[in-house]
């Protein structure tokens, strides 16, 4: 396995990847991914989808490091030089928090840690707290939120510091529709100002048109791309625009596809 | 009022016990030197606590709480350790489980040996159990810790004292009260149990009782009983209002509010 850094203009680059689990419950061996390369550039936002199942979340994975491939290359950028600097941001934001912290200690603590000046620290707090309209429940536990709240609580902690990849396993897939519009427009906004390359891992076409700039979508056994697009709209997306459904068109198709 | 409300039950039982020990003793049916009246053990208790109980219950108390600190002390971050670094636990998990199957009570001799007849191998023989049921609860809290946090700690370069202080601790902290809830009782019963036979100097709880028994002075041995019983309350008590506060932040800590 290579994880060599990648050439300049590639935020990710993955290729010839082969990873499998072990061995699958019905005692066969769960050949996951076979020679699966992709590439993801600086500042891009790009959506992965695929139906349950198909691997999204291993790829997630492997792309933030937390999974080794057993064969093929990883390459990141020459600019994440430190461990924070890729975060994967888990479907359940409960593991992304700390639970015996308050919302406004869990929006510090990783700030503190890596070290944030005083008034530079003040000041993202604020700016995120804000964001995520989490001003009001800075005194609160995590386990007293909602769904709502705890997910942009989780988000604005791994952003917190400004990481130049984050890779967002299902964010949206326990929330109501306002509530995820709110947090696509917060995690936009970040993206734009922070210059962060996002991944967008989902099964939903529609957050994945909501937030994707691109949209990659796979199906499985061994995962293959079965559609790479991108998306012209500007955002928000006008999900009345014949461009809009002319993509949710052609991605709803893809699964389809993928499906067969 | 909502404190007598809440507990209505528990009180009747206790009033209903009275009332029986009450009417037995009224009626002779048992022997007072075998049960005295509930009136005698009253009357008796504000001599008995000028007399030295007050003092002996301060001498307990203190060995009790030298004895859960010491276990603490030792119990908590080596617990966290050890379940962090499960390799070293693996090692060290069969003889610790032999260990915890020899009664405590049986190493005393051993602790008078080691340790001498004085306050130190009274403490010792309290913390021993009291040290390995922490250390078995804060190793399985510790090693049951969210890996998404842990991979949160590498993400944040955290070093493995800001690990165990700033993720591990609070991981394991709901298994840590369950071990300090067993280990009060067993340093109350072991410490009791040590001054009845001991004697150090004629003093605490467990010698009153002791010397109350024996010399016949069975209301304030009685007594002395129902005084040790109440600081086993009392010391559960000031464990669950720990807990409740150091474990707010879990999920159900509001729910029965």
């Amino acid at each position: 396995m290579n994880n060599s850094a990648t050439s300049a203009g590639t935020a990710l680059q993955l290729e010839g990847i082969d990873f499998s689990y072990a061995t699958s419950s019905d005692g066969t061996n769960g050949q996951l991914y076979e020679g699966f390369s992709l590439c993801i550039e600086p500042g891009s936002i790009v959506a992965i989808m695929g139906a349950s199942g198909s691997g999204k979340s291993t790829l997630g994975r492997i792309m933030a490091g937390v999974l080794t491939p057993q064969k093929g290359s990883v390459r990141r950028s020459p600019d994440f030089t430190q461990p924070s600097d890729i975060v994967y941001v888990d479907q359940h934001p409960m593991n992304d928090v700390f639970p015996w912290q308050t919302v406004l200690e869990n929006v510090r603590y990783p700030l503190e840690k890596l070290k944030w000046d005083g008034p530079r620290r003040r000041e993202r707090i604020c700016y995120l707290m804000t964001l995520f309209r989490l001003g009001a429940l800075a005194n609160a536990y995590p386990a007293h939120l909602s769904g709502g709240e705890l997910q942009r609580l989780a988000l604005s902690r791994c952003l917190s510091w400004r990481p130049k990849l984050v890779i967002l396993d299902e964010p949206f897939s326990a929330l109501d529709g306002k509530v995820k519009a709110e947090i696509t427009s917060a995690l936009h906004e970040l993206a734009l100002k922070d210059r962060t390359t996002m991944v967008l891992i989902t099964h939903n076409v529609s957050d994945a048109l909501a937030l994707g700039m691109r949209c990659v979508v796979i199906a499985n056994r061994p995962v293959r791309i079965i559609s790479d697009l991108e998306f012209l709209n500007g955002f928000p997306r006008d999900n009345s625009s014949p461009d809009y459904d002319a993509m949710h068109q052609a991605l709803i198709s893809g699964i389809r596809d993928g499906l067969v | 009022m909502d404190w007598f409300k809440r507990n209505s039950r528990a009180l009747l039982f206790f009033a209903a016990l009275l009332a029986l020990c009450a009417a037995v003793t009224a009626l002779r049916l048992i022997d007072p030197i075998v049960l005295p009246s509930p009136w005698s053990v009253v009357r008796a208790t504000p001599g008995m606590l000028r007399e030295r109980l007050l003092a002996d219950i301060g001498l307990t108390l203190g060995r009790v709480l030298a004895a859960l600190a010491v276990a603490g002390v030792i119990g908590i971050p080596a617990g966290l350790f050890l379940g962090y670094r499960r390799r070293a636990y693996e090692v060290i998990e069969g003889p610790l489980h032999a260990l915890r199957s020899i009664p405590a009570s049986a190493l005393f001799p051993l602790f008078l040996i080691l340790a001498g007849v004085g306050e130190t191998s009274i403490v010792a023989l309290a913390a021993y159990p009291s040290l390995l049921v922490i250390l078995v609860n804060t190793v399985t809290g510790a090693s049951l810790a969210n890996k998404r946090r842990l991979y949160q700690a590498r993400l944040l370069n955290l070093t493995t004292l800001q690990v165990a202080t700033d993720v591990l601790f609070y991981e394991a902290l709901p298994n840590i009260f369950d071990g300090i809830r067993t280990a009060v009782s067993y340093s109350l019963v072991l410490v009791v149990a040590v001054e009845m036979f001991i004697g150090l100097g004629e003093r605490g709880l467990g010698r009153s009782i002791y010397l109350y028994q024996s010399t016949y002075r069975i209301p304030e041995t009685y007594g002395a009983i129902i005084v040790a019983g109440l600081i086993g309350i009392l010391l559960n008590w000031a464990v669950t209002k720990a807990q409740e506060h150091m474990l707010r932040w879990l999920p159900n800590a509001h729910e029965d509010e």
